[in-house]
């Protein structure tokens, strides 16, 4: 388990100092905008990590969490005229009880139940929104839906970083959205390498022994849904503040499935998998932004292919290989199987 | 009581439309333990096709139907072959999981393909009977009818496929038991491809169905998917006769909610009704519980 962690906290370190380092080295304000817009992605894709990675459970409501996240802040900042700064913690609080909600319902279901209850929820949502017609508030001459309707929100609010650091204000959003990620991590890390970790990971792997172990599920599984919420609602308030804009956009079914996919190419159950797996696919759909036409079509070919060949995903790949090369070195059988005996985290 | 007629007419074909997506998707879940992510995508192909063959290629209507079961029916079988095998030979235990994130990679391949080859603008789709019955102010399309109809004789075939021949009696024992059936001599692997084919042929068909009272467009299956999965849900997954009668009644609560109320909470009505009755029994209405070995 040491050795474990060091490790994490190396990668953790490298990973960092190349977020710091970046914006001294590239100049590009659309570079920096699409690495922000992964950070993203990675900070959701962790909790969703978190969520069925490490405690099994199959939610497709993540998205919906994230949206949730960015509209409260929204809503917060439109209708009371909070600052965005006030109304985000707000917002994650908010996420974390609707997180809760739907986790009370999935309570007695499991695998394909649980999956198709939480997509319901997000498409319902999603549904709601963009069919909102009647008016809630006029604003000078035209009429404002209660949700903001198809449209969504616009211009409720900002960071106060266009203020501060006038031309530079997209780098000083990119740091705060290293910090989040970073926090995001660290709290991941801390999460799974404690004793609610190995909770999740034993109801995942094995419910009945684990109830017998004397693990409430009732309790765990309300714990994931709310734990893996906070960030997600955080990280919708952000991108709402950094884009000064939020849609039902994030709702839709395409973008839940870019989230996924970042965990499955990554790895899934493993803790840097969805930084890997956001690089990946990020860089992916930029080179695919070449033949523009056929990103999606590509992305569908990537998630499918990847489930098939390689189901650990790229981190899962290079442990193979490592293993494999250990196993060349020491020559000795019964050892190398004594060294590969540690689980992966 | 004027609104009798109406929800009666659109309940029950949605309700016929919904079954019989649901029947496909139920067979798969039912036999191989899969849930087909890519089920809505099969609708649209064979809507698709249909299209094709009726106002592009100008074949006749009955071959048309049978291009769009064959289109999904090759689909299904591809499905299996290149995906499904391979992840449940490679790992059994996360086969729930895997096979439904790689189904949806599938789909969303196949979606964009449709987007490239016919355009994003929705179609026509030209397999259509124009006219009603009236029967004093109770008015029924014909369209409709024929839908109702249709619907209810596949059903009705797949049911008898099932019940009376020698490959329906290999699917209903593969489902029971994969492992007793491999040992009475059932070649289970080409039982799982046939029940995909069989499945994908219903959805080819059903899209037709589908396109015929809309319109063709690359998300043309994406909502009755949804539905189906909501069908499936309530009446406890892979119980056939449970998801025909529970999608004829939700869509019937369906049109009632969306009559009285406006139609943007039809949705949210299905959602309530699936929630309340999976906490009351996890399983579907008509599920078993599952007993599991530890």
């Amino acid at each position: 388990m040491k050795r474990q962690d060091f490790a994490h906290l190396m990668i953790g370190l490298v990973v960092l100092a190349a977020a710091v380092a970046l914006p001294f080295y590239v100049d590009s304000r659309y570079v920096i905008g699409q690495v922000t817009l992964g950070l993203f992605y990675a900070i959701v894709a962790s909790q969703w990590n978190l969520l069925f990675g490490f405690a099994g459970v199959f939610s497709l409501a993540q998205m919906a969490l994230f949206g949730f996240g960015g509209y409260a802040t929204a809503m917060l900042c439109f209708y009371f005229g909070m600052n965005v700064w006030a109304a985000m913690p707000l917002a994650a609080a908010a996420t974390v009880l609707f997180s809760l909600v739907i986790g009370a319902a999935c309570l007695r279901l499991s695998g394909a139940y649980t999956a198709l209850l939480t997509l319901a929820v997000a498409q319902v949502m999603y549904l709601l929104i963009v069919t909102d017609t009647d008016c809630f508030i006029m604003v000078g001459t035209q009429c404002r839906q209660f949700t903001g309707g198809a449209v969504g929100f616009a211009r409720f609010g900002d960071l106060g970083t266009r203020a501060m650091f006038k031309t530079k204000y997209l780098v000083a959003n990119y740091a705060l959205v290293v910090i989040l990620f970073t926090a995001t991590m660290l709290f991941t890390w801390a999460i799974i390498r404690g004793p609610i970790g190995l909770a999740f990971r034993a109801l995942r792997d094995n419910p009945g022994c684990a109830m017998a172990r004397g693990i409430s599920r009732f309790q765990m599984q309300l714990l994931v849904f709310g734990l893996s919420a906070f960030f997600t609602g955080l990280a919708g308030g952000l991108y709402a503040a950094h884009f000064n804009a939020i849609g039902p956009g994030v709702l839709s079914f395409s973008q839940l499935f870019f989230i996924i996919a970042m965990v499955v190419v990554g790895g899934i159950g493993r803790l840097w998998g969805p930084l890997v797996g956001a690089i990946v696919l990020v860089a992916a759909d930029e080179a695919m932004r070449e033949i523009g036409e056929f990103r999606s079509l590509g992305l569908g070919v990537i998630i499918a292919a990847v489930m098939v060949l390689m189901p650990n995903g790229l981190i899962g790949l290079c442990e193979n290989i490592w293993d494999r090369l250990r196993r060349l070195r020491t020559r000795s059988p019964a050892l190398a199987a004594e060294v590969s005996g540690d689980t992966p985290a | 009581m004027d609104i009798i007629g109406p929800v009666l007419v659109s309940g029950m074909t949605t309700g016929a439309l919904y079954a019989l997506a649901t029947l496909g998707l139920s067979l798969v879940w039912g036999s191989l333990g899969m849930l087909n992510m890519a089920h809505g995508t099969l609708l649209t192909l064979g809507g698709y096709a249909a299209f094709t063959a009726a106002s592009q290629l100008g074949w006749p209507v009955p071959v048309a139907v049978l291009a769009a079961a064959a289109v999904g029916g090759l689909i299904g079988a591809l499905i299996f072959m290149l995906v499904a095998y391979p992840l449940s030979r490679r790992n059994p235990e996360t086969f729930e999981t895997t096979i439904m994130i790689a189904t949806f990679g599938v789909a969303l391949t196949l979606e964009n393909i449709v987007l490239r080859l016919y355009g994003g603008q929705p179609l026509g789709q030209p397999l259509t009977v124009g006219g009603s019955i009236s029967l004093g102010r109770f008015v029924l399309p014909w369209q409709n009818l024929v839908i109702i109809i249709a619907a209810i004789a596949l059903m009705a075939a797949t049911a008898l496929f099932l019940a009376r021949t020698k490959a329906g009696r290999a699917i209903r024992a593969t489902a029971q038991n994969p492992d007793a059936a491999k040992l009475l001599g059932v070649p289970v692997a080409r039982v799982y491809l046939q029940v995909l084919i069989l499945s994908g042929m219903l959805a080819g068909v059903c899209g037709v169905l589908v396109s015929s009272i809309t319109q063709l467009s690359p998300s043309l299956g994406a909502d009755p998917m949804l539905k189906a999965f909501i069908m499936c849900v309530v009446a406890g997954l892979g119980n056939l006769p449970g998801a025909i009668i529970t999608s004829f009644a939700l869509a019937l609560v369906e049109a009632l909610v969306q009559f009285l109320a406006g139609a943007r909470w039809g949705f949210p009505a299905l959602l309530a009704i699936v929630i309340l009755v999976l906490i009351r029994r996890p399983g579907g209405l008509f599920g078993r519980v599952e007993m599991r070995r530890l």
